[in-house]
């Protein structure tokens, strides 16, 4: 009856495995969040967010809410306007090929070259379903915001999963995102690190806000 | 085995100290439990439920996600293993918590679903159900419990969700209206809903649970009540589960609403919280409410709209809002057209009214009976305003008789215009299909092409007056002189659609006059529209009781209810009185009242136009009216009725047509009897009258439309332009600046007489420091000029240029020369013609009037102009270079300055005309050097004025004529005069240089064609030149170093300039040392003229200086004395290259031979050495001698130096003495040119002299003696004295005749002849 069901060397080879689950397991009640950047285009803001936690290590992902990616062109009239899922070599490559000068000088071109190495292509938020479910969503612009909560008002509560949804406001330049891209790893840093976020997230948003002198708005949603 | 295998499992999932065994054991049997035989399983799962205890909260959480598993699966043992939830509600892990609540809600929707359904299908429910049931009743309240006890957050926001849920599940579903979004519906699928439960559910009674549900609501509300004590994050997710409770069941939205808007307010108390946050979930849930389209959430618009501006998110709000209009109408359309796909045109009459119909059912619980009225009402409303514009667009449509829609024959030939007119005809034909597609399309078009097309439709106006005006059907069949019956007939067009919904239903047939009333409303609609984007706030029709029923607004059938009252009446009326026309007239403006007020003025003061034919002043009421009803479309035929009677009163067939028709309208109030005239003149189609007469109650006031002879369209249309421009500048509102600005722009181009032109000017210009004018002008600049593009025939080219000269002059004459719109007009029109660029030309070349002293603004005003036009139109641009170019050379100081600089400074830099810049300086001052060329160019040039200033004068006499310039000077005269005399070649050549050389300060290279023209320029062109280089060289200052390479090869002949380069270079400073090495290269290697070196003389060194000397001794006397003077002052580090006692010295080291150097040329230096006695001062010479007395051999002019010196300072006597002894000790009668010259100096200088005389050895002092003769006498005297005779050798005084022959022998002075014997060795 206490026999054991499985040979030793087996037991012992499931048990190796499930050392990893559980710590996997218990890094998750530490919290692990997984944290999704959003901004109009997921070309400047969010990309700069999601590379900077990218690179310290984040469970990231990145979108934009907009109808069509929009690069600055030309003149304000003449916008590049790319769909969403065009890879951004490919934007690269057509902007390089229009006018390289002025898109270096803009920067629009370093920051394409920059997003490459994030991932392949811009995504919206509003198709990210398949993505799975987050638990911080920071968006950079209260327009996005809006979107995103009205998106995720949309969808079926099936889940009943709480997500944490902030806006920091970020003007849409490459300086100012630099500086959010900052703040938002130090916001995503203070979550993390707060344990179940539900608890204190209006002492961590006063908090925040005092310290950087930026205004925060929050609101939750449900998967 | 099954069994005891899970056991085990378990035992290990509860017992073992490694919490990876337990987990491990804890998945393996929940995979087993759930494959085991039912009857095995229950015994196994409650073995399960007592991990609950387990201390680990991973243990616990992996139990959640079995329970979770179990719910999915619709296992009936999740009786066994519910408990559990309860239990971990009050677990000390929140997480634990939290997940137990989800868990819980999850299998509370699943039950809940189940038991609906189990009951549905079989009738009865299963026993392990009910029991659950039970559970999840605890459960719930549990949960309820949560929120309002101390505890951690998690959980309690999992609470509120668990209550929103609940609140879901059991209030009637009414999703149909949350229309936010058809996506949304299609994903959300069906959820379950208190509906589902039968009445006679044995456990859920549905009653019982909405009223729980009420209860829970609530709940909900009081937290929000208590938000001040609850932490921020509740509040918020309360805000949020109430939004997502009242969008998704309407019954609840007041409530919400009202619970919403009172709490605002007191979020400002709260603290310790990020009330930021709460008030944007506020702000969220408001717009989130705007975003729906159920009727109840739309009537609250205004009341949301209100809150919303209040939190500063008007703009999000208005945002939101376009987009739902924007969603409804893709809808509407969407749905539409597949209906239409579906059925014929025909019976699609029918369709939509059932398809109101059955919109309506569902609103039918709150909604009155009125409904059925709303349609034919809406349509009775609109369709008025626009018919007017129905007959403007339907081009062929003279008998409107409701058989109107023919629809245009698209054609590829036609202009955009036309096309689009085509196009709208096409959709207009399509009857009510075409209506969404048709308000989309106008609504996108922009208002000049709209304006356009509302003229061009001008053209297909009825001959004959449209005859449907609010009350107007009377006048239309009245008038005496109806010969044409046209007229009459035209008057069906106007039927709209006023037969109500029964009618239609019964009466197929005349469908189709109610298409063209459905017609007329989507234009109606479209108008507004479109105007209302401008800016629906502040648009005045939202103040038009007329207009309330904005089509804008989402939704018309609401609005349309407020009126239903009034309109109603006249549309049912025609059933009764189905012939008389007259009774219906008479009764319509009674049973209108509220309109009546309205529409009066307007026809009152159509009356008096005929009164006062002469006062063109616009009258008040007319502009209110149009004011009000504005419409691009509106205003120009009735403004050219209007003004055509004030004008020709004499034309009394027009008058007659008018008129009566205006007097009918006036007696509207009266008691009117129909004319029999009238009756007769009635169209057989009397179902149409009826419709047209009945829908007349709230018509406007139609204008008139009178065929005018070709003179009086002309003068009515100046009437027009100039009221439009007189009320333009008042107007203060711009949405109607903008149609006004277009419509003149149209007008103008229709009329070519010149002193419209002329008043159009001077208003404009009165405004246009506002820009208005500036907006206006270039408006009708590119009408005008599209249509010579497009006409290239047209007169429009004349009148185009006649109006931009105008304009552009009085730019000039009533502005300060300080502003800039001139440059702006010139900068943005599309064309410039060659009659501007001529005045511009004057402008820059001429000064003007001259007295005010503002010529030179305006020049620099014209120049200005110039600049901008060059870098802003490639076009022109050779044009205004020619003329920036042309006031380069120009003879007056201040032109020729302003323009060098233009030209230099801003233009030289731009890429693409620098080489024509430069081609053209070059040109000039090659021209100054070979005089002979410079005349042609003067005179070619000066052709070109005389063509262009014609040009100027003509156009002045063809347009207004008021004065901008007079040539002063003729050029040929400018010419004439300049090639007199020589000094008048200078000024010229120094003027033809000035921009050469201003180019040159930008670009030194340039001065290599200086440099290579030099040698053949005449005596006066070299002075233009150096006057020139001089300015130059100084602005240049450090960044010379571009000329190195010229002047380290100057051609040929070219050194005169070279030198000047160079002492300018040079000038107040230590010459740099790159040009030292250049120059001290160039002397070596190729010009061997010291001269060159001059202006870096200071910069040499002692070692540099004396090896060429000699050669600068050669150069002429001035030049050496400023290479002394350089030589002399040396640079500020290492001094002066030589001193003055080292220059004396290296004079006399020269030697004539060896340095081939005239004798006389070292002479003369030393002479004018000896000139300078500041520099070569006494203790100079003094030094220079004692040096040089040493030297072996002598210098050969050192004894002229020293009888120089001596003649100079004769207080050097004694010195001279000392000098001359110690040549007597060298024995200077060995040397025979310096004895010449020493005997001189003894003789000029005794009586000091004779000491030294004295020791001469006798011999050399007899030669000496018998030489000067004179000397002998004096000498002796002074020999004889006692002191001296004694130190005298005797034979010395034997040859002064003083002592005998014998006693010469004297040993010392053989002993002294021997002493100074030995060193001489001439």
């Amino acid at each position: 009856m206490g026999r054991p069901v499985l040979d030793n060397e087996t037991w012992h080879f499931k048990l190796k495995s499930l050392r990893e689950e559980i710590s996997e397991l218990s890094d998750r009640s530490e919290m692990k969040l997984r944290h999704a950047m959003v901004c109009s285009s997921n070309q400047n803001r969010s990309m700069e967010a999601h590379w900077l936690l990218k690179r310290e290590g984040f469970d990231v992902a990145s979108y934009g809410t907009g109808q069509h990616v929009k690069l600055p062109g030309p003149s304000l009239r003449e916008p590049n306007v790319y769909d969403f899922g065009t890879p951004y070599k490919q934007m690269f490559d057509d902007l390089r090929r229009k006018d390289p000068e002025l898109y270096r000088r803009n920067g629009i071109l370093p920051m394409l070259k920059r997003n490459l190495s994030v991932k392949t292509a811009p995504q919206r938020w509003q198709e990210n379903a398949a993505d799975g479910t987050f638990d911080v969503v920071l968006t950079f612009e209260e327009k996005v915001f809006d979107m995103v909560l009205e998106d995720l008002h949309n969808r079926k509560h099936v889940l009943l999963k709480p997500v944490l949804v902030i806006n920091l406001e970020v003007k849409d330049n490459h300086e100012e995102a630099a500086i959010g891209g900052r703040l938002a790893l130090q916001l995503c840093q203070e979550i993390e690190a707060a344990g179940n976020w539900e608890e204190c997230v209006d002492d961590l948003i006063m908090n925040f806000e005092r310290q950087n002198h930026r205004k925060l708005v929050y609101s939750i949603s449900y998967y | 085995m099954a069994r005891d295998q899970a056991l085990s499992l378990l035992a290990a999932a509860n017992n073992h100290g490694d919490l990876a065994v337990k987990l491990s054991s804890l998945k393996q049997a929940k995979d087993i439990l759930f494959s085991v035989e039912p009857s095995q399983a229950a015994e196994l799962f409650s073995y399960l439920a007592e991990l609950q205890s387990s201390p680990e909260p991973l243990v616990r959480k992996y139990l959640l996600e079995v329970i979770d598993d179990a719910g999915a699966k619709g296992s009936e043992h999740l009786v066994i293993l519910f408990p559990v939830l309860l239990t971990f509600l009050k677990d000390n892990n929140p997480i634990v918590a939290t997940q137990s609540i989800i868990t819980g809600t999850k299998i509370f929707s699943s039950v809940l679903e189940e038991l609906a359904l189990q009951f549905q299908r079989r009738g009865i429910v299963q026993r392990w159900l009910e029991e659950l049931w039970t559970g999840l009743i605890k459960f719930r309240d549990a949960v309820l419990g949560i929120i309002f006890e101390a505890g951690p957050i998690g959980p309690k926001l999992l609470s509120i969700k668990f209550l929103e849920t609940f609140i879901l599940c059991f209030t009637l579903d009414s999703t149909e209206f949350d229309m936010c979004n058809p996506e949304v519906i299609a994903r959300q699928g069906s959820m379950f809903n208190v509906s589902w439960i039968a009445d006679s559910h044995p456990i859920l009674n549905p009653h019982a649970l909405m009223s729980d549900a009420n209860r829970h609501l609530e709940i909900l509300l009081e937290i929000l009540l208590s938000a001040s004590k609850l932490p921020g994050c509740m509040t918020i997710t309360a805000v949020n589960s109430l939004v997502a409770i009242a969008r998704k069941r309407p019954v609840y939205y007041k409530t919400v609403l009202k619970a919403l808007l009172d709490f605002s307010p007191s979020i400002e108390m709260a603290k310790g919280r990020h009330t930021v946050s709460i008030q944007y979930s506020l702000r969220t849930a408001f717009l989130g409410f705007l975003r729906c389209t159920h009727p109840i959430m739309t009537e609250s618009r205004e009341k949301l709209l209100k809150e919303l501006r209040a939190m500063n998110a008007g703009d999000a709000a208005d945002q939101v809002i376009r987009q739902m209009d924007k969603i409804m109408r893709n809808n509407e359309r969407a749905s539409r057209e597949l209906q239409f796909s579906k059925d014929d045109q025909l019976s699609s009459q029918l369709h939509i009214s059932g398809e109101l119909t059955k919109k309506r059912t569902a609103q039918l619980d709150n909604e009155n009976q009125n409904n059925i009225f709303e349609a034919s009402s809406k349509k009775s409303r609109h369709g008025p305003h626009n018919s007017k514009t129905t007959t403007a667009s339907d081009a062929k449509q003279d008998h409107v008789n409701g058989i109107s829609a023919k629809p245009p024959v698209l054609d590829g030939d036609l202009t955009p215009v036309e096309q689009m007119i085509a196009m709208i005809g096409a959709l207009i034909a399509e009857g009510e299909r075409g209506v969404e597609s048709l308000e989309i399309l106008i609504s996108n078009i922009h208002a000049d092409l709209l304006a356009d097309i509302v003229i061009t439709n001008m053209k297909h106006l009825p001959k004959n007056p449209p005859p449907l005006t609010r009350y107007g059907n009377l006048s239309l069949n009245h008038p005496s002189d109806t010969s044409d019956p046209a007229q009459v007939v035209g008057s069906n067009g106007f039927a709209t659609s006023t037969q109500s919904l029964d009618h239609l239903a019964q009466l197929p047939a005349s469908s189709l006059s109610t298409t063209s009333g459905a017609v007329s409303d989507t234009f109606a609609t479209a108008n507004l529209s479109t105007d209302s984007k401008r800016d629906p706030r502040r648009d005045p029709r939202r103040l038009d009781p007329r207009r309330l029923v904005a089509p804008t607004d989402m939704s018309q059938t609401y609005v349309v209810e407020e009126n239903v009252g009034t309109v109603q009446h006249p549309t049912v009326e025609p059933d009764f009185n189905p012939v008389s026309s007259s009774s219906v007239l008479l009764s319509a403006p009674q049973s209108v009242p509220e309109f009546a007020p309205q529409p009066l003025p307007t026809i009152e003061t159509d009356i008096n136009l005929p009164d006062s034919p002469m006062t063109i002043e616009v009258d008040e009421p007319i502009q209110k009216y149009e004011v009000h009803d504005f419409d691009a479309n509106v205003i120009t035929p009735d403004k050219d009725a209007n003004n055509y009677l004030h004008l020709s009163p004499s034309s009394g067939k027009e008058e007659d047509v008018v008129s009566p028709a205006s007097m009918d309208l006036a007696m509207l109030d009266e008691a009117y009897s129909p004319s029999s005239e009238a009756s007769d003149e009635l169209p057989p189609d009397i179902p149409n009258v009826e419709a047209s007469e009945s829908a007349s109650a709230e018509l406007p006031v139609l204008p008139l439309y009178i065929e005018l002879d070709e003179d009086h369209q002309i003068r009515a249309r100046r009437l027009a332009l100039e009221r439009i421009i007189n009320k333009y500048q008042n107007s203060q509102r711009t949405d109607i600046k903008q149609t006004q600005i277009a419509l003149v722009a149209r007008l103008f181009a229709q009329i070519d007489v010149s002193d419209v032109i002329e008043m159009a000017q001077k208003l404009i210009i009165s405004d246009y420091e506002e820009q208005k004018g500036h907006e206006l002008v270039l408006h009708i600049l590119y009408h005008l000029h599209s249509l010579v593009i497009s006409d290239s025939a047209s007169s429009a080219a004349a009148v185009y240029e006649n109006f931009l000269l105008g304009v552009a002059k009085s730019l000039l004459v009533d502005l300060p020369a300080s502003n800039k719109s001139f440059s702006r007009l010139l900068g943005e029109v599309p064309n410039i013609p060659d009659s501007v660029l001529g005045m511009l030309d004057d402008m820059c070349t001429k000064s003007h009037s001259g007295a005010d002293g503002r010529d030179g603004d305006r020049v620099t005003q014209g120049l200005g102009a110039v600049w901008s036009l060059i870098l802003s139109r490639p076009f022109i641009r050779q044009a205004c270079l020619d003329i920036a170019l042309k006031c380069t050379v120009h003879p007056k100081d201040d032109i020729q300055a302003k323009a060098i600089r233009l030209v230099s400074n801003k233009l030289y830099a731009v890429s693409y005309i620098s080489n024509s810049i430069e081609q053209f300086a070059k040109n000039m001052f090659l021209s100054a050097v070979d005089q002979h060329s410079s005349d042609a160019l003067l005179s070619e040039s000066a052709i070109s004025d005389r063509r262009i200033g014609g040009q100027v004068e003509g156009a002045e006499t063809s347009t207004s004529g008021s004065q901008v310039s007079e040539p002063e000077i003729s050029p040929d005269e400018t010419m004439k005069g300049v090639l007199d005399d020589s000094s008048n070649i200078f000024s010229q050549a120094h003027r033809h240089m000035s921009l050469f050389f201003a180019l040159c300060a930008k670009k030194p290279v340039l001065l290599q064609l200086v440099f290579d023209s030099y040698t053949r320029s005449s005596k006066a062109v070299k002075q233009a030149v150096h006057r020139h280089i001089t300015v130059l060289m100084r602005a240049l200052g450090s960044s010379y170093s571009d000329l190195l390479h010229i002047i380290s090869n100057p051609p040929q002949g070219s050194e005169d300039l070279l030198t000047q380069v160079l002492h300018l270079l040079s000038e107040g400073r230590a010459p740099p040392t790159d040009l030292v090495v250049t120059v001290k290269h160039l002397y070596e290697t190729r010009l061997k003229d010291a001269t060159i070196l001059i202006p870096i003389l200071s910069a040499f060194s002692r070692d540099e200086v004396l090896p060429i000397f000699p050669r600068l001794v050669q150069l002429p006397l001035p030049k050496f004395q400023m290479a002394l003077a350089h030589i002399l002052q040396g640079s500020a580090h290492t001094g002066p290259a030589l001193t003055p006692v080292e220059v004396l010295v290296a004079i006399h080291d020269i030697s004539p031979e060896r340095d081939s150097l005239p004798l006389k040329k070292i002479t003369d230096t030393c002479s004018a050495c000896f000139e300078q006695r500041t520099v070569f001062t006494q203790q100079v010479l003094a030094k220079a001698l004692n040096q040089m007395v040493d030297r072996t051999p002598l210098p050969l002019l050192f004894m002229r130096t020293v009888i120089q010196a001596i003649d100079a300072f004769p207080s050097l006597v004694d010195f001279v003495m000392d000098i001359l002894s110690k040549l007597v000790n060298r024995q200077v009668w060995r040397m025979p040119k310096q004895w010449v010259g020493f005997l001189k100096c003894i003789s000029q200088t005794q009586p000091h002299s004779f000491k030294v005389l004295l020791q001469l050895p006798s011999p050399q002092l007899e030669s000496a003696l018998s030489k000067y003769p004179n000397l002998r006498g004096p000498l002796a005297a002074y020999t004889n004295q006692s002191s001296i005779k004694t130190s005298v050798p005797r034979t010395t005084l034997v040859l002064l005749g003083l002592a005998s022959e014998t006693q010469m022998q004297q040993p010392h002075a053989v002993s002294s002849l021997h002493a100074s014997d030995g060193p001489t060795s001439t």
